[in-house]
């Protein structure tokens, strides 16, 4: 291969890759946005999300598109639960506390887990697999393509909802000025319930899309993902859903080229160390205002 | 009879000591003689990272510097062939450095823009050993490290216990110290309102790295003392679990107390032990998971504040009583 198509390839991964981090970190910034809650353990329903896919999978052998949705569905119920439970009851305590709570459901997620699923490494093949389409000079697996549509899809459906729904309306002004929008009689708790449990819902979808593009799977997995979803939205901007997205692919990006240019190891690192360098200058974050 | 925290201070301090000092004495298990060697290196652990909240400041990397005190101080004690009774400190000055870099990075961040970035630095610091490091530092398969006391001297558990226990109480005397003094008292201040803080002359940015030095530097003290206890390095060390280990412990005990951090440590380690003797394995995580959650929603203060807590809810239950009395006549 010639360096263009190298090149080529890094950036059809990073996409691809992108694509994952913009659904994680999209539905933290949901739940950011509303709740100003910082939920760390935000990777682990990644984790249990691409569980339900891969069993309702390995049972049914229906199209693992197809049980996206179902996994979103799930998601949204445990969601609000552990918003009821956990994050109400905490709500306004702190951020620092927030996260710590968030290392107790890393602790019960992930461990529950492992006890339901065993802690090995999984993966799943998807139907389409090993079908590639030739775009130039690269062959580029199907089911990335499908990937990218999917998010694109999801991305629009909660684009239009915010906008034009009621619902979406109302959550746009909880995050706006939350005691503004208990003033003109919305429920705001109940807007923390739905947006917490539509950000699960997101990370469902992402760990999903992991699932299907054949990449494995643990209950331990969810951490770095979450993390750097994170870090994406500090670098994005709190809140802002259009900095999520330049945000995740850039990160796609970076960790994929670096993963090739200076070894596998190093493709968690550059995130961070991407962060840290963004930070030193920007303590804000990029496109961070004075919410941050 | 009021159970008062201060009249508890004194009793629990002289209780707790002579608990520590006699356990070699009542038995003869050196199984459990090595993980009480383990649990002060957990509580000195643990108090450093209280030291960092103290002043405000949430680390969720602090593995980083556990490690990197570690790994100080086992290179220098082997490359020099100095005693690690020595290289400890060494060990630890080196992760005292980094903290204050890494806190160069961090005084003007968000609380929690901080813990990012210190749970990312741990990761890094893990890449950087396996990879440009791992001449030097065995890259994933580790290297030995020197042990604290030579096994071949007869009863070397024991004196190495006496050492560890020698060196946590002078952790957290420094530490009360620290707390007691001026600059715990600005380490309060910045916490609880940076802008009075700034007014009444204290500079927040010279503090807060203050604290991060001397927070990593008890860190790399109780990352170096498990290194050479154990007699074996690896990368695991950096794992995510180990900073996580000593936040959980805190909180359970008390966030931002002196003995917070000890309760915690004792209480979660004996349940840990006791747990796993049940023959359960990722359970015990859910466990410590629940309680953690649980404690940070009823009982915010921790374990320290629970005497105080039950004071409060007998009372409340002794006011409800003749209400519901009347209501039920």
């Amino acid at each position: 291969m010639d360096n263009l198509s190298v090149f080529l390839q890094i950036l059809f991964w990073g996409l691809y890759a992108g694509c994952i981090y913009i659904l994680l970190a999209t539905g933290l910034n949901l739940i950011f946005g509303v709740m100003k809650v910082v939920n760390f353990a935000h990777g682990e329903f990644l984790m249990i999300g691409a569980y339900i896919t891969a069993t309702v999978f390995f049972l049914t052998g229906f199209n693992p598109y197809v049980i996206l949705l179902l996994s979103m569905v799930a998601l949204v119920g445990i969601g609000a639960v552990v918003e009821r439970l956990c994050f109400r009851p905490i709500l306004g305590t702190g951020k620092l506390n927030e996260i710590f709570l968030s290392i107790g459901l890393i602790y019960i997620f992930q461990n529950g887990a492992a006890m339901i699923w065993g802690d090995a490494w999984q993966s799943v093949k998807s139907p389409y697999d090993g079908i590639t389409i030739p775009i130039g000079s690269l062959s580029v697996p199907l089911d990335y393509i499908i990937i990218m549509v999917v998010t694109a899809v999801i991305l629009s459906g909660l684009y239009l909802f915010l906008k034009k729904t009621t619902l979406g309306m109302q959550m746009r002004a909880t995050s706006q000025n939350r005691k503004g929008a208990m003033l003109v009689g919305i429920n705001v708790e109940r807007i923390d319930i739905i947006s917490f449990g539509l950000g699960c819902a997101l990370a469902a979808a992402a760990g999903t899309l992991w699932v299907v593009s054949g990449q494995v799977f643990n209950p331990y997995m969810g951490s770095i993902p979450a993390v750097k979803a994170f870090a994406i939205i500090i670098l994005g901007g709190l809140g802002s859903i259009p900095g999520a997205i330049i945000g995740g692919l850039l990160m796609g990006l970076a960790e994929n080229g670096a993963a090739f240019l200076l070894g596998g190891i190093w493709k968690d690192a550059v995130s961070f160390i991407i962060l840290i360098v963004v930070l030193i200058f920007r303590p804000t974050g990029l496109f961070g205002g004075k919410e941050g | 009879m009021q159970l008062t925290r201060e009249k508890l201070i004194p009793y629990g301090t002289a209780a707790a000591l002579i608990i520590a000092v006699a356990i070699p004495f009542l038995t003869d298990n050196m199984f459990i003689v090595n993980l009480a060697v383990l649990m002060l290196i957990s509580i000195i652990f643990a108090s450093a990272w209280n030291l960092l909240a103290y002043s405000g400041q949430g680390s969720l990397g602090h593995a980083a510097f556990f490690g990197i005190g570690a790994y100080g101080s086992t290179l220098i004690a082997a490359k020099l062939g100095i005693t690690p009774f020595i290289t400890i400190f060494l060990g630890a000055a080196v992760a005292a450095f980094i903290g204050i870099l890494i806190g160069l990075t961090c005084v003007r961040l968000k609380e929690w823009f901080l813990a990012m970035v210190t749970f990312g630095f741990a990761i890094i610091v893990q890449t950087l050993t396996v990879s440009v490091l791992a001449p030097m530092t065995g890259g994933w398969d580790g290297i030995p490290s020197p042990r604290l006391v030579s096994p071949s001297i007869p009863g070397y558990q024991l004196i190495e216990y006496y050492a560890i226990l020698l060196i946590t109480i002078a952790a957290i005397a420094a530490i009360w110290y620290i707390m007691k003094s001026r600059i715990g008292l600005a380490f309060l201040a910045i916490r609880e309102n940076e802008t009075e803080a700034r007014a009444a002359g204290i500079d927040p940015v010279r503090y807060r790295l203050l604290a991060f030095a001397l927070s990593a530097f008890i860190a790399g003290v109780a990352g170096a003392l498990q290194i050479h206890h154990i007699g074996y390095i690896t990368p695991e060390l950096y794992g995510v679990d180990n900073s996580f280990w000593p936040i959980t412990y805190v909180i359970l005990g008390g966030l931002g107390t002196l003995a917070g951090p000890v309760i915690g440590t004792v209480v979660l380690t004996i349940l840990w032990e006791g747990l796993k003797a049940t023959g359960i394995t990722f359970a015990r995580y859910v466990v410590i998971g629940v309680i953690l959650i649980l404690t940070i929603i009823f009982l915010p203060r921790g374990l320290v504040s629970l005497p105080e807590q039950v004071q409060e809810w007998i009372k409340r239950r002794k006011q409800k009583e003749p209400v519901t009395e009347a209501a039920a006549e």
